[in-house]
C-alpha cells in the first residue's frame, strides 16, 4: 500500500469526511488518491483560509478539522491559521507537503522548514522520515489534538513517503502527554468557598464551550444563586437570556458584567486563561479565585487562584454540583438582576446613517435559535461580542486569542460545512473581509451558502477609534476609502448581494441574507464615526471607563 | 540558581521544542548539559536558570510537550558544578559545589573556561 493510501485510510478511520486544501507539487501523490477517496475535498482559494475553515469546522463539531497545503509557500500560508487555532485551543490537523526526504535541507524548490516554523504554534508536530511510522504518527496526531486541552497538530509529509510502499508499519501509538492531571484535591475548599460566598460570580471561558458544559454551569449558578459572566471566548457557552447571565466581561464587555467582576467576593473561573483583554492587569483582580482548567499550566499563570482545580470543566462542575448545598439568592443576586436590566439599552436605533448596534440588533432579532455567528476582527467583532444576543443554541465563533483579521468568512464556510442545516453568518468589517474575499469563490463553487453581514464604514474602525482615544486624534493609515464596491465584488464572485444605506432597508436585507440558499453578502453602510463604547480598562490603580453614550450608572 | 532536569525523547527537533519554551517565556538558559541516559531512546537534559519563578514557568510549559517524558526542578543539595579550564600551562577539570568551582575559577583566573551545572 502506498503512503498516500495509508493516509486516506487513517482519515477514514478517524471519521474525517471532509478536508480543506490546496494542492501543489509535493502533495500531488496524495491528491491522486484523494480523487477516488470517500472524502470531500474543498478547494480553497488561499491556504490560510483552509486552516480557518478547518478551525471553524472543529469549533462547531468539537472534533478535528483537517486542512492541507503543499510544501514551501503553501505550508507557510497555513501558519496564521494554525496560530489562530493554537491560541483558541482548536483541534486542527494540518497536513503539509514536503520535498522528498533525500533532499530536505538542500533548499529544494518549494522547500521550507515548516517543521520548525510550526513548533511554537502547535501542540505537537511530526515530520515523517520513515514510511513505517506514517500510520502510527497520523493516528497519534489525532489523539494528541483531542486529548486534554485541544490544539492543532501538524504532520509534514515528504513526497517520497506518500509514494513509497508501506510494507511493515510500526504499530503502537504515541501516548499523548498533555500537562493535564485531573486534580480535585482542593475541591472541598472550593465548595466551602462557594457556599460561604456573599457575592459569588461564575466566569465562563472558552474551555466551557469546548467542554459543552453550559447546562451544568447554569444548574450550578441556580443552585448557589450566582450571576454568570462570560469571556469573549466563553460567549454562547450559556444562553444569554437566562436571568442570571450578565453577558461578556473585558475591555469591550458589558458594564454590568465588569461591575460584577469588580464587586464579587468569590470568582469561579471556568476554562479561562485570564487574558489581558479580559482582566486588564492581573493585579487588579483582588477577589478570591477558584480556577478550573483542563490545562494545569494555566492555573496561576496570570492570576494566582485561592483554589485551583485541574480537569475538564464539565466533569469538575458536575462534581461540585454533587457535593454543594443549594442556597437562596440574597441582596447580591437581586441587585445584579436589577443592574442587568439597567444595562439592557435599546438598540433599535432609527439613526441615519445606520448604527452598527442596530445591525447587530436585527441579527439578534431575526437569526434562528441555533444560528452560528462568526466574526472578523476589530470593531465589527466587538460590536458583535458586546451586543449580539447569544441565546438558546446559538454559537459565537471568534478568533479571540490571535485576533486574526480575515478569520470570519473562512470560519463561517467551515462551520456551514460542519452544520449545513444551521444558518451561518459572518459579521464582517470591510478591512477584514478584503483580506479573504477570494473565499467567496469557494463558497459559490462548493455551494456553501453562508451569509456575510458586512459592517462597511470604509475604515479600519478600531484603528481609528484607538487613534482617537489614545493617540490625540492623530488619524493615520485608517482610511480605506470607497474601494471596492462590495456589491459589485460579490457579484463578480457569483455571490448574491444587496446594499443597505438607509435604516429602513436594513431589516429586509438581513432577512434576505438569512433565508438565502446561496452565498449572500449584505453591504451595510454604517455610521463612519461610531465607536465601540463603553471601553473598560482595569489596572492595579483602579478601573477607567470610557463610557461614550453608555448611560449605565451602576446604582439601584 | 535553579536547576531543571528532564527526560526527553532522543529525536531530532526535541532541543528546539524545549528551548522554544524558554524563548517564549523570555528566559535565558544559564547552563545546559544534554546526553544519552540510562533509558534506551531517551535523553536527559539538565539546565539552569537564574530564578525560581522562571524555573516554575518553564516547568509548566515543558510539561505540555509531547516529547518531554518527565520534568522536575532539582533540589539544591543535588546540584554539582563542572568546569574545564585552560591557560598557557595546560588544561584542568574542576568538579565540586557551585561555590567551590566558582571560587576556584575566580582565584586561578584561567584564560579560557566553560562552566556548567549538572544534577542527578
Amino acid at each position: 500500500m502506498r503512503g498516500s493510501e495509508v493516509l486516506i485510510n487513517v482519515l477514514r478511520d478517524e471519521g474525517v469526511n471532509v478536508v480543506f486544501g490546496y494542492p501543489g507539487g509535493a502533495m500531488l501523490p496524495l491528491y491522486d488518491d484523494l480523487r477516488c477517496a470517500d472524502v470531500r475535498h474543498i478547494l480553497v482559494r488561499h491556504e490560510q483560509c483552509a486552516a480557518h475553515m478547518a478551525d471553524g469546522f472543529a469549533r462547531v463539531l468539537k472534533r478535528p478539522g483537517v486542512c492541507m497545503a503543499t510544501s514551501g509557500a503553501g505550508a507557510t500560508n497555513l501558519v496564521t491559521g494554525i496560530a489562530t487555532a493554537f491560541l483558541d485551543s482548536s483541534p486542527v490537523i494540518a497536513l503539509t507537503g514536503q520535498v522528498p526526504t533525500g533532499i530536505i535541507g538542500n533548499d529544494a524548490f518549494q522547500e521550507a522548514d515548516i517543521f520548525s516554523l510550526m513548533i511554537p504554534i502547535t501542540k505537537h508536530n511530526f515530520r515523517i522520515m520513515n514510511s513505517a511510522t506514517l500510520s502510527n504518527d497520523l493516528r497519534s496526531a489525532f489523539s494528541i489534538a483531542m486529548t486534554g486541552r485541544y490544539g492543532p497538530v501538524q504532520v509534514d509529509l515528504p513526497r517520497d513517503i506518500l509514494t513509497c510502499d508501506v510494507s511493515s508499519p510500526i504499530e503502537g501509538r504515541k501516548i499523548p502527554t498533555n500537562g493535564t492531571r485531573e486534580d480535585l484535591t482542593e475541591l472541598p475548599q472550593a465548595v466551602q468557598l462557594l457556599e460561604s460566598a456573599e457575592r459569588p460570580l461564575i466566569l465562563v471561558g472558552g474551555g466551557a464551550v469546548w467542554s459543552g458544559c453550559g447546562p451544568n454551569i447554569i444548574q450550578l449558578a441556580e443552585m448557589i444563586a450566582s450571576p454568570v459572566a462570560t469571556t469573549l471566548m466563553g460567549k454562547s457557552a450559556v444562553s444569554e437570556d437566562h436571568p442570571l447571565v450578565l453577558g461578556m466581561v473585558g475591555m469591550h464587555g458589558r458594564r454590568v458584567a465588569n461591575y460584577a467582576l469588580e464587586e464579587c467576593d468569590v470568582l469561579l473561573a471556568i476554562g479561562t486563561r485570564f487574558s489581558d483583554r479580559m482582566i486588564g492587569e492581573p493585579a487588579s483582580c483582588r477577589t478570591k479565585v477558584i480556577h478550573i482548567d483542563i490545562d494545569t499550566g494555566e492555573l496561576g499563570k496570570n492570576v494566582r487562584p485561592t483554589v485551583a482545580l485541574g480537569g475538564d470543566a464539565g466533569r469538575v462542575i458536575r462534581t461540585i454540583i454533587s457535593t454543594i448545598r443549594s442556597k437562596k439568592g440574597g441582596a447580591w443576586t437581586e441587585r445584579m438582576s436589577l443592574l442587568k436590566k439597567e444595562c439592557a439599552c435599546n438598540l433599535d436605533l432609527p439613526d441615519n446613517p445606520i448604527k452598527p448596534q442596530k445591525v447587530i440588533y436585527e441579527l439578534s432579532k431575526h437569526l434562528p435559535d441555533d444560528a452560528i455567528v462568526t466574526t472578523e476582527v476589530g470593531q465589527c467583532q466587538m460590536f458583535a461580542a458586546h451586543y449580539f444576543e447569544a441565546t438558546g443554541k446559538r454559537q459565537f465563533i471568534t478568533p479571540g486569542g490571535l485576533g486574526t483579521m480575515g478569520f470570519g468568512l473562512p470560519a463561517a464556510i467551515g462551520a456551514k460545512v460542519a452544520a449545513p442545516d444551521r444558518c451561518v453568518v459572518d459579521v464582517a468589517g470591510d478591512g477584514s473581509l478584503l483580506m479573504v474575499c477570494q473565499e467567496m469563490a469557494t463558497a459559490v463553487e462548493e455551494d456553501i451558502p453562508v451569509f456575510i453581514c458586512l459592517l462597511n464604514n470604509g475604515r479600519l474602525g478600531m484603528i481609528r477609534q484607538l487613534q482617537n482615544q489614545f493617540y490625540g486624534k492623530r488619524l493615520f493609515a485608517e482610511d480605506l476609502g470607497s474601494s471596492p464596491d462590495f456589491v459589485k465584488l460579490a457579484e463578480a464572485f457569483g455571490v448574491r448581494s444587496a446594499r443597505a444605506k438607509d435604516p429602513k432597508d436594513l431589516e429586509s436585507v438581513i432577512e434576505e441574507g438569512i433565508t438565502s440558499d446561496r452565498p449572500f453578502l449584505a453591504d451595510v453602510w454604517i455610521d463612519r464615526e461610531e465607536e465601540v463604547l463603553p471601553m473598560t480598562m482595569r489596572a492595579e490603580s483602579g478601573t477607567r471607563v470610557i463610557a461614550g453614550k453608555c448611560a449605565w450608572k451602576g446604582v439601584c | 540558581m535553579e536547576v531543571i532536569s528532564m527526560i526527553v525523547n532522543d529525536e531530532f527537533g526535541v532541543m528546539q521544542r524545549v528551548m522554544g519554551e524558554f524563548t517564549r517565556k523570555k528566559i535565558n538558559v544559564e547552563t545546559i548539559v544534554v546526553g544519552k541516559c540510562e533509558i534506551v531512546g531517551k535523553a536527559r537534559i539538565v539546565l539552569s536558570v537564574k530564578e525560581r519563578k522562571q524555573a516554575e514557568q518553564a516547568v509548566e510549559r515543558l510539561g505540555r510537550l509531547q516529547d518531554v517524558v518527565q520534568v522536575e526542578i532539582v533540589d539544591e543539595t543535588r546540584h554539582e558544578a563542572y568546569a574545564l579550564v585552560a591557560n598557557s600551562f595546560g588544561k584542568a577539570r574542576l568538579i565540586g559545589s557551585l561555590e567551590e568551582v566558582g571560587s576556584l575559577i575566580d582565584t586561578t583566573k584561567p584564560d579560557r573556561f566553560v562552566k556548567t551545572v549538572n544534577a542527578l
